[in-house]
């Protein structure tokens, strides 16, 4: 239910608050956040589905949204048993991570498919929509938090 | 017969007099007049306003209340009338240049955006069940706008020509000079493999060339705003400002072969 809500504002997410043409990744900020809410099963299970919405959202059959999505739930649940992630800020800086991550990854693989994009448009590909995010990431772990009580 | 009076002769004549004499100062007396009474009657008003506010202090809530709640709903209505009328601008634009294109065009509406930053698309309404399938070419009436990408029953994905992994085979309208034009995931499209000696310049208006297989020939795409040497020195590249302005569109038509 969470995933579909979150898809859909993502997809009509409104003009005037996309900045730079950047908005922000509910879906990725929902997958890595579930690791802090819930058991790592369902949170991987919620990785993989987010990442499938997401991917379906996408021209193009590679499922890439789907792997990286599982391999951060995974490893933000490998360092939340190295690390407390109890603290509000710590969370904010796994998600900011992670969402940098997730661009740098999902841009060298459109350059890697023989796309040219520009230096400039790369990086702030890669800079604002992972800040974007994770300023509106609390609003993902207000509405985890209220599924699971 | 009656015969006045010396007396009232004068009498009547003083009389006429005293009424000329006061007409006339009459404007001035009463300007005075009314300036020295002003305070006092816009006081008496204000005290009788404000007597009356109070008296009334209840039923002029309620009417308030009323009247505010009128507002909202004329506000409300304004702004569905406003976009009524933009839509309708859209639509008319749309429907004129259907009627006149030789073009087979379906129309559809946008539903959706991109859910990410490194992808430039938009999903539609229309999918195979209105005929719609991949490859097939997406305009309105400014220009082009990209290609169907993917397409199910009832929706389909339309490729933007800023995503960068579109190349458009196109053509400088005022030289015939070729190049491939592809986009950035930016505002501006590339025109790229253009020769040292190429006849571009800032204002040549781009088409889509014949050598295109995607594309029909001669489809706008925009207009050439600044022209530079690529990296290599070899090539110069043309930056194109799209004639639509992809990151606001609603309606689109999708040319059916």
């Amino acid at each position: 239910m969470a995933v579909i809500i979150l898809s859909i504002l993502q997809l009509t997410w409104p003009g005037f608050l996309v900045f730079f043409h950047c908005k922000p990744d509910f879906l990725l900020v929902f997958a890595v956040s579930a690791v802090f809410y819930l058991d790592f099963k369902s949170a991987l299970m919620a990785a993989v589905i987010s990442g499938l919405v997401k991917d379906i959202s996408l021209p193009g059959n590679l499922p890439v949204n789907t792997i990286l999505f599982s391999l951060w739930s995974y490893l933000v649940y490998r360092l939340s048993q190295q690390i407390s992630t109890d603290s509000h800020y710590v969370r904010l800086a796994i998600v900011l991570i992670a969402a940098f991550f997730n661009n740098i990854a999902t841009g060298l693989w459109v350059i890697n498919s023989g796309n040219t994009i520009p230096a400039g448009i790369f990086i702030r590909n890669l800079i604002i929509p992972s800040v974007y995010s994770t300023i509106l990431s609390p609003l993902v772990f207000k509405l985890i938090k209220k599924i699971t009580a | 017969m009656f015969k006045p009076s010396r007396k009232t002769i004068i009498n009547l004549v003083i009389s006429v007099c005293a009424v000329i004499l006061i007409s006339n100062s009459l404007s001035c007396f009463k300007n005075y007049a009314q300036k020295s009474l002003k305070p006092s009657l816009s006081l008496i008003g204000l005290l009788k306003r404000e007597f009356g506010g109070m008296i009334f202090y209840h039923r002029n809530m309620i009417k308030a209340e009323e009247l505010d709640s009128e507002v909202e709903k004329l506000r409300l209505n304004l702004f569905e009338l406003r976009e009524i009328y933009q839509e309708n601008i859209r639509l008319n634009n749309l429907l004129n240049f259907k009627q006149k294109s030789p073009l087979r065009l379906v129309s559809a509406r946008v539903i959706g955006r991109a859910v990410d930053s490194w992808t430039s698309c938009v999903i539609i309404d229309k999918g195979k069940k209105s005929g719609i399938k991949s490859g097939m070419v997406v305009i309105n009436h400014r220009g082009l706008i990209g290609r169907i990408a993917e397409s199910s029953d009832s929706t389909s994905k339309i490729l933007l020509i800023n995503d960068p992994s579109q190349g458009i085979s196109s053509i400088v309208q005022r030289s015939r000079q070729e190049g491939l034009v592809s986009g950035t995931l930016g505002t501006n499209l590339v025109m790229k493999y253009l020769p040292e000696d190429a006849q571009i310049a800032s204002g040549d208006v781009i088409v889509t060339s014949e050598l295109s297989r995607v594309y029909p020939k001669g489809l706008l795409i925009g207009r050439v705003i600044n022209v530079g040497y690529e990296f290599s020195g070899l090539n110069r590249y043309a930056v194109i400002r799209p004639a639509v302005d992809l990151a606001n569109i609603e309606e689109v038509l999708v040319i059916i072969p």
